[in-house]
């Protein structure tokens, strides 16, 4: 069973780069571009191996799903979570609460790369 | 005593003549009361009947009814006529009476021979100087033959004695007038300098005056709103432009304590304290922007002095609103074009990588080297939106330096991270060392050092074809930390060195073509240097290589 990553990014094409890159190295992806579907999905679904964030969403922002949800719902407390966004000053504000912070423009071979380095060693 | 004024004095333009003829009235009037009373002691005596025989008391009374009619001729001359025929007739007169006052023996060597003086005295003062001696000699010529009609020798010593008097009197004389005279030309300069004084006083004012209106003028017309204080900020002076950029009553302003236009309910709360400190500011111009109902204001204050004693504050106020408008609007299109432009860009990148790495199947080499293309171009792009965002932002004061913990160690690693595969694309080598004593970690803003070190490096491999590009952190003192990044590439003339980190400049005009680039990263990097506290200064010799060396204050990391 492969290790799933639940992608959270409202750009369409990024999703499917994203998506692309974590695929490649043998996780099992799920997409998602809406912060109320995301807040939906965390609550029921199961719980991912690894979250890709963006803080930039529709309705729920990227910072309300970390401080509100992943950081409170225990069942998400193994979750590894690397947040994407274009703006540095998300970084300094979440980065103590996460495992990793991207800044945009992130590079396929780098997600990759990271993502990989995360994956359990079979 | 005013009527006696007028009595006395004559009408004449010469000061001289005026004296005399006044000092002429004053004595004909001593004369009139000395006649008068002899009238009246004659009557009483004619009363208690003493000695005096009727004829006596006849010859008495016409005598002094001819001698005060004489004087009222006199006066009447001197007043209308002439103050010197006045003046001769009265000491000829004179003269005359006093011939007839007593026996001739008594007159000339006797009780009376002193009256003789009196004439040959005042003469000098009321009729000229010289006319003393015109008395002398009458009066020795009436001696001499009262003398000789009576039979007795002339008495020389009397005549000596006339003439010795009126020697005196016309010195006297002489000299009154002559010190009465430089009294009156002093007078006449004193006259004229006052006249002087009071023209150039007047006219002062009147440019005063001019320089006023002149200035109510400019103040009424300016559009800028100004508010003049006193030292203890009660405004004295306020202009149109304030009432109706406040849109509140000039009695709100004029006569009023700042600290009321301070808490008017327009001004909004957080402004407030802008304001209070800027009435504590006391040497240098200040400016601060506050709101006022709706609109944004400019408020500047200037302190007045006068011979280095402060005498109030001139507060000048500029309606803001529409450039903070614009600011606001530059502020939101640079955080929109941030996010907007970054994430297409974000996508291409990542699908041009994605050809690179054959994730679809594989490429041939044409392929991939197109996708590195593409990925170069993208990338550059992302540098220069970034330069520019960067510059619009350090423009509007709004890029701070965060401070946290940094390695230095980190620092070149993740710069070589990034550098390293530009240098050797190009055939440079990029290599840095770190001194040994400087401490593993301090205070930093990692990311904007860490965009320092690669605008130094990029431009320092973009302007080097072979060599290497050198970067040392040194450590110059305890307070001290550094930057150094050495290449060996063209070199910057020195008449270009000056210029290098201005905005938008790029060494000679054909440079830009072929390099690329904005120009904005060495501007940049000075501009991020100078919020770290830091300097930067350039070394470079043409053809043989340029430094750039950064020196910043080293907070220690345990500090914070």
């Amino acid at each position: 069973m492969n290790e799933l990553a639940l992608i959270i990014e409202d750009d369409e094409d990024l999703a499917s780069i994203f998506a692309e890159a974590l695929r490649g190295i043998g996780y099992e992806v799920e997409l998602v571009a809406d912060g109320r579907v995301a807040q939906e999905r965390l609550k029921n679904g199961v719980p991912p191996f690894l979250i890709l964030l963006d803080m930039h969403l529709p309705h729920v922002s990227g910072g309300d799903l970390l401080t509100n949800i992943i950081k409170k719902d225990e069942r998400l407390s193994n979750t590894m979570v690397i947040i994407t966004t274009a703006d540095a000053r998300m970084g300094d504000t979440y980065g103590e609460m996460v495992d990793f912070v991207m800044i945009k423009p992130i590079s396929f071979v780098q997600l990759r790369d990271l993502t990989a380095r995360l994956k359990p060693k079979e | 005593m005013k009527y006696l004024n007028t009595i006395l004095t004559v009408p004449t333009i010469d000061p001289d003549d005026a004296r005399r003829r006044r000092l002429l009235n004053i004595l004909l009037l001593g004369t009139l009361l000395a006649a008068l009373i002899g009238l009246a002691s004659i009557v009483i005596n004619s009363i208690i009947n003493l000695n005096l025989s009727q004829s006596d008391t006849q010859v008495l009374l016409v005598g002094i009814t001819v001698f005060t009619l004489g004087i009222f001729g006199i006066y009447q001359v001197n007043r209308r006529l002439s103050g010197r025929w006045a003046a001769l007739l009265f000491l000829l007169l004179l003269t005359v009476i006093f011939i007839f006052t007593d026996s001739p023996e008594e007159l000339v060597r006797g009780r009376s021979l002193f009256l003789f003086t009196i004439p040959i005295a005042i003469a000098s003062l009321i009729l000229a100087p010289l006319a003393s001696f015109l008395f002398a000699a009458i009066s020795s010529a009436i001696i001499a033959w009262l003398a000789i009609s009576i039979g007795l020798s002339v008495n020389v010593f009397v005549i000596i004695g006339f003439f010795i008097l009126a020697l005196v009197s016309w010195l006297s004389a002489r000299s009154l007038e002559a010190a009465l005279k430089e009294l009156r030309a002093i007078n006449t300069d004193l006259d004229r300098v006052v006249a002087e004084r009071t023209q150039a006083l007047a006219e002062s004012l009147d440019r005063e005056r001019i320089e006023a209106g002149r200035n109510r003028a400019i103040l009424n017309s300016i559009a800028d709103g100004v508010i003049v204080f006193d030292r203890n900020w009660n405004a004295t002076l306020a202009n149109p432009a304030v009432r109706s950029m406040l849109d509140i009553p000039i009695e709100l302003i004029i006569d009023k304590n700042f600290t009321e236009l301070i808490e008017h309910p327009k001004l909004a709360h957080k402004s407030r304290g802008l304001l209070y400190a800027m009435m504590e500011h006391d040497t240098q111009p200040v400016g601060f922007r506050v709101e006022w109902e709706g609109k944004t204001i400019s408020v500047s204050a200037a302190q007045v002095y006068s011979r280095s004693e402060n005498i109030g504050t001139v507060t000048v106020f500029r309606d803001f609103t529409r450039e903070a408008e614009v600011e606001r609007l530059k502020s939101t299109f640079v955080a929109i074009v941030s996010h907007e432009l970054r994430t297409p860009l974000n996508a291409i990148l990542g699908y041009a990588e994605m050809f690179k790495e054959s994730v679809y199947g594989p490429m041939n080499e044409k392929q991939v080297n197109m996708a590195e293309r593409i990925m170069k171009n993208t990338q550059r792009l992302l540098g220069l939106i970034n330069d520019l965002l960067d510059q619009a932002q350090m423009e509007a004061g709004k890029l701070t330096i965060q401070m946290a913990p940094v390695k230095p160690a980190d620092l070149l690693e993740s710069l070589h991270g990034v550098m390293d595969k530009t240098a050797s694309d190009k055939g440079l080598r990029l290599t840095s060392e770190i001194d040994d004593h400087l401490p593993e970690a301090f205070n930093g803003d990692a990311a904007r050092l860490q965009q320092i070190l690669v605008n130094l490096v990029n431009n320092a491999v973009k302007f080097t074809d072979q060599g290497s590009v050198h970067v040392k952190l040194f450590y110059p003192s305890q307070y001290k930390w550094g930057i150094e990044v050495t290449d060996t590439g063209h070199g910057i003339p020195e008449s270009e060195l000056s210029y290098i980190f201005d905005t938008f400049r790029q060494v000679e005009g054909t440079a830009t073509r072929v390099h690329g680039g904005f120009g904005l990263g060495l501007s940049i990097v000075k501009q991020l240097v100078s919020l770290m506290s830091g300097e930067i200064k350039v070394q470079s010799k043409l053809d043989e290589g340029t430094a750039f060396i950064i020196t910043l204050p080293l907070v220690s990391a345990e500090a914070t």
